[in-house]
C-alpha cells in the first residue's frame, strides 16, 4: 500500500501538525473496518447443525467408536461450533461497531481543533495494507477467518509494542495505537488550543449509537442470548475543550487494547492462559477490549481443535463454519461468475463498493449540517440505512456468486474498495446507475432499488 | 377503563363488552391473500399497527375480523423485516436494532422508517438495550398499547396469544416470517434446552417486568400471573442450517 507521509523529519505531534495527525489517526481507524467486515462476512453464524453432526458421526463411527457414543460426541461437537461460530461473528461485529464509534470521535477531534474530517476515499487503496505510522510495519491481509487473521487483529489492537524490528519512517510512527493517541492527547493537554463548538459534531444523544444490537448477541450452548457488549462500554463525545477531548481519546484506547498490561507474550504468542482478571473495557467490568476479544476467538480455536483432534478427528474447525473467501480480492481481478452473464461479478461488486463509499460521503456530509434536521436524517435515514439494509444485504448476496480460479472455486466476497465517484453527477445518481447495471445482470438484488432510491442525496466535500 | 369496566361498557368501536372478554382462542389462520392498495383504499382505513393485540377498534387487524380492541390477529402495518423499512409513525417493531430509546417505544415510534425492527413482532423476540433489555418486545409492546388505550378511555380485550403470536405460528399464518440480524433463529436449540420452556420463560420473565423503576405491576401482567403463558408454539421450528438472515 502507497502510505500517506503526513510528516517528514518530525515524529512529534505538535500544534502545528495536530490536524494531520488526528487525520491519520481517522485513517487508522479507517484501515481496521474493511478488514474486521471482511472476516465477519466470511463466518457463517449460523452453520448446519444436522450436517455438521451428521458427518461427525461418520467419522466417529468409521474410527470404530460405538453409534450411541458417536451420536453424543457429534452432538455435543456440533453444538461447540454452533456456539463458537456465532460469538465469533458477535465479537468481530462488536468490535467493527467501536471501531465505526472511534472514527467519529477522532473525526469529533479534529472538527473541533482543526476543521472537517477526510473520510470519503480514505479507506485502504489495496490489499495487503498497513497501518498508517505503525511501527514495525504488518501485511494486513483481506483474508477469511483463520489463526493467522486473528493474529494480524491481534497486532493491530496490541497494548504493547510488536516485537520486530522498526523500518523505514513513511508517517508519524508509532508502536501501539495507543501509543499514537498518547501522543495527541499529550499535545492537547500541554498546549491552550482553541475549540470551535460551532462546527458540527456526530454527538451523544441523538440516538445514533448503541452499544447492543442483534448482530453483537451470540447464543450460548444452552441457547440463551449473550450479549458481547456492555450497556456502559462507551457513546459518542461531544468535543467542546481539552476535557472532553481526553475522555474520547480515552474512550478510543480503552476499547481498543485496553490494559497495557494485557497484550502477547515476550515471544510474541498469545497468552491463552486465562488471566487473573480480565481486560475489560466498561466501567462495570462487562466488556473485554478489542485484543481481548480477538484473544478469546484465538485462543478458544484452538481448543476446539484440540479438542476434536482428542476424538480423533480433524482439527481444522474452521470447515465447517468458514466460507470460502479468497485472500485480497479486487474487482478488478475478479473473473466472470459461473453460471452468470459477464460482467455480472464486477458489476455487484462495483455497486457494493460504491455504497461503502458512500457511507463516507454520508459521514462527511454530517460534519457539514447542524442546523435542523439534515445532520440527523442523513445519518438515520442514510448511513444507518445504508449500512444494515443495503450494504449488508448486498454483502449476503454477493457470496451466492462463485468463481472458478487457478483452479479452485472460490464464493465472491466484498473487496470494501474506494469507489471514484465522478464529478459530473451527484454521487446518489451515480449510486441509482450502477445500481440499474447490476439489477440487470443479477435480478437477485431487485428489492434494493426502492432502499437506494430513499437515500438521502448528499453531495461530495 | 380497565376490562372490568368493559364487561358493561359498549366498545366504541362496535364490539361489545361480552366479545371483549372472551376473544376467539388462538388458532393458526391460512395466509392471506394480498390486499391491494386499491382495496385498502377502498374499505374503512384501519389503523396501522405493528402486531398482534395491538389494534386499537374492532375488525382493525389484518383479517378484519377481530371483535374487540386489543384481540386482533396479526399486524395492519406493512409487514418488513427489519429497522428503518416502516412506512409510518407505529408501525416500527423495534426491540433487535437501534438505541434504549428506540428499544423502549416497540409499535409506538414517531415517524416513519424510525422503527427498529420487523412487523410483526414475534413472541421470542426480546430487547437488545436498555430497560426491557433481555425480555419480550411483544409484552412491552402491548404494555404501551394498554398505556395508550387508557390513557384515550378505551375498552380493550386480551389478545389471542398472552405474550404474542410465537414465531411457528406467524410461519404458518403468513406463509414465511422473518426478522434481522444474523444471531440466528430465536427459538431454537443446539441440543441443550428445550425452547418451549425458553419461550415461556422469556413471556413470564416479561410480564413480571416492571418497566422504568415502577414498583406497580402492570394490571395485564398481575392478571397474567395467574395463567400459564399460551404463547409457546406447537409446531418444530427448526434452526439448524437456516440461511443467514439479511
Amino acid at each position: 500500500m502507497e502510505l500517506t507521509k503526513f510528516f517528514k523529519d518530525q515524529t512529534e505531534v505538535t500544534p502545528e501538525n495536530l490536524g494531520e495527525a488526528i487525520q491519520q489517526a481517522i485513517e487508522i481507524e479507517i484501515a481496521t473496518i474493511p478488514v474486521y467486515l471482511y472476516t465477519y462476512y466470511s463466518i457463517n453464524r449460523v452453520p448446519n447443525q444436522d450436517a455438521i453432526s451428521g458427518g461427525l458421526v461418520q467419522q466417529l463411527t468409521s474410527k470404530g467408536t460405538p453409534l450411541a457414543e458417536a451420536n453424543k460426541i457429534a452432538l455435543d461437537l456440533s453444538a461447540e461450533i454452533m456456539v463458537y461460530a456465532n460469538k465469533a461473528g458477535a465479537n468481530i461485529m462488536s468490535v467493527v461497531m467501536e471501531e465505526m464509534l472511534h472514527m467519529a470521535l477522532s473525526s469529533n477531534l479534529k472538527q473541533a481543533l482543526v476543521g472537517p474530517p477526510s473520510l470519503t476515499g480514505r479507506s485502504p487503496a489495496g490489499y495487503p495494507t498497513m497501518l498508517p505510522g505503525h511501527q514495525p510495519e504488518f501485511s494486513i491481509d483481506l483474508a477469511p477467518l483463520s489463526l493467522n487473521q486473528l493474529m494480524t487483529f491481534l497486532k493491530i489492537e496490541s497494548p504493547k509494542p510488536l516485537p520486530e524490528a522498526p523500518e523505514l519512517l513513511k508517517a508519524i510512527p508509532y508502536t501501539t495505537i495507543g501509543e499514537f493517541y498518547g501522543m495527541i492527547k499529550s499535545c492537547i493537554d500541554s498546549n491552550d488550543l482553541t475549540y470551535d463548538t460551532s462546527r458540527p459534531q456526530l454527538t451523544p444523544g441523538n440516538r445514533y449509537y448503541a452499544p447492543n444490537m442483534i448482530d453483537t448477541v451470540y447464543y450460548d450452548k444452552q441457547h440463551r442470548p449473550r450479549y458481547v457488549d456492555a450497556d456502559d462500554s462507551g457513546d459518542l463525545v461531544h468535543v467542546v475543550d481539552r476535557a472532553s477531548a481526553d475522555k474520547a481519546i480515552t474512550q478510543i484506547v480503552e476499547q481498543g487494547e485496553g490494559n497495557v498490561d494485557a497484550g502477547f507474550n515476550p515471544d510474541g504468542s498469545v497468552n491463552c492462559e486465562r488471566p487473573p482478571k480480565q481486560d475489560y473495557d466498561d466501567p462495570m467490568d462487562r466488556e473485554l477490549s478489542h485484543f481481548e476479544k480477538f484473544a478469546e476467538i484465538y485462543c478458544r480455536y484452538n481448543e476446539l481443535s484440540k479438542l476434536f483432534q482428542s476424538y480423533g478427528l480433524d482439527g481444522d474447525i474452521g470447515k465447517y463454519f468458514i466460507v470460502n473467501f479468497p485472500t485480497n480480492p479486487s474487482t478488478a481481478k475478479y473473473p466472470d461468475a459461473v453460471g452468470y452473464p459477464p460482467g455480472t461479478l464486477q458489476a455487484v461488486s462495483t455497486l457494493l463498493n460504491a455504497v461503502y463509499t458512500y457511507i463516507f460521503v454520508m459521514t462527511e456530509g454530517c460534519y457539514r449540517h447542524s442546523k435542523g434536521n439534515t445532520q440527523y436524517e442523513i445519518f438515520m435515514f442514510g448511513i444507518h440505512k445504508s449500512m444494515i439494509f443495503i450494504l449488508n444485504s448486498i454483502c449476503g448476496d454477493i457470496q451466492s456468486l462463485s468463481y472458478f480460479l487457478n483452479g479452485q472455486y472460490y464464493t465472491a466476497a466484498p473487496t470494501f474498495e474506494n469507489y471514484p465517484f465522478g464529478l459530473l453527477s451527484s454521487p446518489k445518481s451515480q449510486l441509482v446507475q450502477l445500481y440499474n447495471n447490476a439489477v440487470a445482470l443479477f435480478p437477485t438484488i431487485s428489492y434494493l432499488g426502492q432502499r437506494i432510491n430513499d437515500l438521502p442525496d448528499v453531495p461530495l466535500n | 377503563m380497565d376490562e372490568k369496566e368493559s364487561l358493561t361498557t359498549e366498545n366504541s368501536c362496535g364490539g361489545s363488552a361480552d366479545m371483549c372478554s372472551h376473544p376467539t382462542p388462538p388458532a393458526p389462520k391460512p395466509a392471506a391473500a394480498p390486499t391491494t392498495s386499491a382495496a385498502t383504499a377502498a374499505a374503512a382505513p384501519a389503523e396501522l399497527h405493528a402486531c398482534m393485540g395491538l389494534n386499537a377498534c374492532k375488525g382493525h387487524d389484518r383479517f378484519g375480523t377481530n371483535s374487540c380492541a386489543g384481540t386482533g390477529y396479526c399486524a395492519t402495518a406493512e409487514r418488513h423485516n427489519c429497522k428503518s423499512l416502516n412506512n409510518c409513525r407505529g408501525q416500527g417493531g423495534c426491540g433487535l436494532y437501534g438505541t434504549a430509546e428506540d428499544d423502549a417505544t416497540p409499535g409506538a415510534n414517531e415517524c416513519a422508517w424510525q422503527g427498529s425492527c420487523a412487523v410483526p413482532i414475534q413472541a421470542e423476540r426480546y430487547s437488545t438495550q436498555g430497560e426491557n433489555k433481555g425480555k419480550s418486545v411483544w409484552v412491552l409492546a402491548r404494555k404501551l398499547f394498554e398505556e395508550r388505550m387508557k390513557k384515550a378511555n378505551r375498552t380493550y380485550g386480551p389478545s389471542p396469544y398472552e405474550c404474542g403470536p410465537p414465531q411457528a405460528w406467524l410461519v404458518q399464518s403468513l406463509g414465511s416470517y422473518d426478522s434481522c440480524g444474523s444471531a440466528g433463529n430465536k427459538y431454537c436449540t443446539f441440543g441443550f434446552n428445550d425452547p418451549a420452556k425458553d419461550a415461556k420463560e422469556l413471556c413470564e420473565r416479561s410480564l413480571h417486568h416492571v418497566i422504568c423503576g415502577s414498583a406497580r405491576q402492570t394490571e395485564s401482567a398481575s392478571a397474567a400471573t395467574e395463567v400459564s403463558c399460551k404463547g409457546s408454539p406447537q409446531a418444530e421450528v427448526s434452526c439448524k442450517g437456516s440461511p443467514q438472515e439479511a
